[in-house]
């Protein structure tokens, strides 16, 4: 217990959660931002509202106006939230607000997946001393918990998200989605569906329909780095592969179904398992030295 | 509880303590990883089971499509937003949800998606048509080959 207790609460420099705080805070402003349009249209429709999460309290939308309310707040709030402005307040506030914002958005139609992870990680800030430095308000000392456990949090929530992937394939479809053939069954549906909606296809994919064997290794490949990917815990360079790996597998599934995992693709999922802190730290000497 | 009579202090104690780190990892965890409890099928945001791609499906596809006719009488498909979603999910559910509310939102729909070519203005469309079509996928991918449509509505693009 005391190893486990040790290992969780290893020391990590302020820097590098703060550093984290602002990535992951621009990165989620950015988003509402870009899907601000989408979020309001969706709002308007006239039926397809299906609420989920905590959106499930309404049993009817809400005007499309309060949306527009609702998403612009959380926009000022992660603002705030990056700058770490009373982060105290502000962090449990911005995440309370993209975990509406986008939960609403995802109670019209199907569910997407390429927000939850950001949006758990927003979430866990909240919980972080993950402004004591590198925000606009006082430096605060150092808390009695460290710094090492937030960024871990972060590395295993990533990993959490992984794992419930890898558990989910093999607990509906068994060990038969080893075999190749339901991802290519996947692939083609996938493909044929955006093709009759009018997105664009998959090129790769379509041209791989034809070798089932590759098909074979995908699937393999996908189920040892969902359910491997606790080995991220473990820090160091097999962490960094592993993060090398998914990222790779998030390629792969732009080429061969077009889904883009934006928040993997851009390697912001996988942030916590490096030395984050440097760059920024890099850009801030330099830009102290040029104010000199 | 405070210390030295300062609220404020007693708080940021808390919450920079190794207890609260401990307790809010473990909530935390917890519930990300509680979807595993829960039928795979059964999705939530954000706490999801994670389904995609993990379901056995045959190549066979039904579902409900727009379609555009262009004066000469080419075929085309809509982009997702001509149907009222970027994404390309969504502006299927919107399509499935007219089609289920019957004749008078499917032809709704039709009108919505006629307005929103005529406000772009410069697409060669002339008559979008709801289908429901019925395909298999291998076949249209790999060797061109579409298969039955049944027409559930259309309408014109009324130009001025």
């Amino acid at each position: 217990m005391k190893r486990l207790r040790d290992w969780w609460f290893a020391p990590a420099p302020a820097e590098r959660l703060a550093a984290l705080r602002i990535a992951i805070g621009v990165y989620a402003l950015g988003w509402v931002i870009i899907r601000y349009d989408e979020i309001i249209n969706i709002a308007t429709q006239p039926s397809g509202f299906q609420p989920i999460g905590i959106v499930r309290v309404l049993e009817t939308p809400v005007s499309p106006d309060l949306v527009a309310v609702f998403a612009i707040a959380t926009c000022v709030l992660l603002g705030a939230f990056i700058l770490g402005i009373a982060y105290r307040v502000v962090a449990p506030l911005a995440a309370l607000g993209l975990l509406w914002t986008l939960t609403y958005r995802n109670a019209w139609g199907m569910p997407f997946h390429t927000e939850n992870l950001m949006v758990m990680h927003v979430i866990a800030f909240a919980f972080m001393p993950a402004a004591d430095v590198w925000a606009l308000a006082r430096r605060r000392p150092s808390p009695e918990s460290g710094y090492g456990w937030a960024i871990k949090l972060l590395v295993a929530l990533t990993v959490a998200t992984y794992m419930l992937a890898g558990i989910a394939k093999l607990r509906i479809a068994g060990f038969a989605w080893l075999d190749g053939e339901l991802l290519r069954n996947q692939i083609a549906i996938d493909n044929l569906r955006k093709l009759l909606l009018g997105d664009s296809t998959a090129t790769l994919g379509t041209t791989l329909l034809h070798h089932p064997t590759i098909m074979t290794a995908f699937s393999v490949l996908t189920i040892v780095l969902e359910l491997g990917s606790p080995v991220a815990l473990i820090g160091g360079r097999i962490a960094r592969l592993w993060a090398l790996g998914a990222w790779g597998f998030h390629v792969g599934v732009i080429l061969l179904m077009n889904i883009w995992f934006p928040y993997a693709v851009l390697g912001f999922a996988f942030l916590p398992i490096f030395e984050v802190e440097r760059p920024i730290a890099w850009l801030s000497r330099r830009w102290r030295a040029r104010r000199q | 509880m405070s210390i030295g009579g300062r609220p404020g202090k007693s708080v940021a104690v808390v919450l920079g303590s190794r207890g609260f780190a401990i307790v809010a990892s473990i909530a935390l965890l917890v519930l990300t990883l509680s979807p595993v409890v829960r039928e795979p099928t059964d999705d939530g945001f954000p706490l999801s089971t994670y389904p995609m791609f993990a379901t056995e499906r045959p190549t066979e596809l039904s579902m409900v499509y727009a379609l555009g006719v262009t004066r000469s009488g080419e075929r085309r498909y809509l982009r997702p937003f001509l149907i009222g979603s970027g994404e390309v999910l969504q502006a299927y559910m919107i399509l499935a949800g007219a089609v289920a509310g019957g004749p008078g939102t499917t032809q709704a729909l039709c009108q919505a998606i006629a307005a929103r070519i005529r406000e772009l203005g410069d697409i060669d469309i002339v008559t979008v048509r709801i289908v429901f079509g019925k395909h298999d996928a291998l076949e249209v991918l790999l060797d061109h080959k579409l298969g039955k449509e049944t027409e559930r509505t259309r309408c014109s693009v009324k130009r001025s």
